[in-house]
């Protein structure tokens, strides 16, 4: 996780969007348990009760469960629901204002996509796991 | 004339009675300000999470501006001064004509208020929410209550309302450091 926080949203918020993404890159699997609150609160100088917070809006979102005793751990299933999430937002948010650019400047899909360079998640030509997970 | 005579002192008597009696809000502030100084102590919180139970929170109430104003800061312990980077939450107390008012500097960029209230055995004040500057898109911190159990102990009850109204109660069990 990234030490540096912005200001644009409290600490606890960017502690749960950095959770979700970890989740999402597959740093943090289904059944794995999140970093304990005294380790994330002490490396990242966090009050534990910010990092409680953090912790607790994932639980209301169903995203991570208690164990008595053990902690919390990511959810089953959590990590398709998150993409499909993320990729409904991408598409009614973020798509329109790229694709008004894309217009604007006379930009193709194959003009984009060679810019990008190679997609991160391509390791052969079988395709991986992550990528079959996501279709 | 006589009788007026007679009156007169009487009549000091309740008038002097009258402009030194404590309002309420000044006891519960007179109170507060008895709490001054640096305190270590345990967190326990509700929905429950026992691997932060125990975890040690440093509380420091200073008495400030000529004693119009206490200011509480809770951090974790060991946790150094730096508010520009950490997110320890400021909390100024200070009478407002007969109110006993906190404004609550939160983390998450909001400023609650709420009004304190003593208990008639003198020992709790409790902090019920009046409104609040900036956004609450992030929940807010709704109630607080200080219980002083002697002069060397005192409780701290904090709840923060999350997203969607959820309550998340912090309870904070201190001992005086200095």
């Amino acid at each position: 996780m990234d030490r540096e926080w912005n200001d644009s949203q409290p600490i606890y918020r960017q502690l749960h969007d950095r959770v979700v993404a970890m989740i999402l890159d597959g740093v943090l699997k289904e059944g794995d348990p999140l970093p304990s609150v005294r380790n994330v609160a002490a490396e990242y100088r966090v009050n534990p009760l910010t990092v409680l917070k953090g912790y607790q809006q994932l639980v209301e979102e169903e995203l991570v469960e208690k164990r008595r005793g053990l902690g919390m751990f990511v959810k089953d299933g959590v990590r398709n629901l998150l993409l499909q999430g993320e990729r409904q937002k991408f598409l009614s948010e973020e798509w329109p204002r790229i694709h008004a650019t894309m217009r604007r400047l006379g930009l193709t899909p194959e003009e984009l996509l060679d810019a990008a360079g190679p997609a991160p998640n391509a390791k052969s030509s079988t395709g991986s796991d992550t990528k079959d997970e996501e279709r | 004339m006589k009788p007026l005579r007679l009156m007169l002192p009487a009549l000091l008597m309740l008038l002097s009675i009258v402009a030194f009696a404590q309002t309420d809000a000044q006891k519960s502030f007179d109170q507060m300000k008895t709490l001054s100084g640096t305190w270590l102590g345990a967190v326990k919180v509700d929905p429950p999470q026992h691997e932060i139970d125990g975890t040690e929170i440093r509380v420091s109430l200073r008495v400030t501006s000529r004693g119009n104003a206490i200011m509480h800061e809770m951090k974790a312990a060991g946790t150094p001064d730096d508010p520009t980077r950490y997110d320890d939450p400021i909390t100024m107390l200070y009478l407002d004509n007969d109110r006993l008012l906190l404004t609550h500097y939160c983390d998450a960029g909001n400023r609650p208020r709420m009004v304190g209230k003593l208990s008639a055995d003198g020992t709790k004040v409790e902090f019920d929410f009046l409104d609040v500057a900036g956004s609450t898109q992030y929940g807010h911190m709704q109630h607080a209550v200080f219980t002083i159990i002697d002069a060397n102990h005192h409780t701290e009850d904090w709840t923060y309302l999350m997203p969607g109204d959820k309550p998340m109660h912090a309870h904070f069990d201190l001992q005086r450091k200095n």
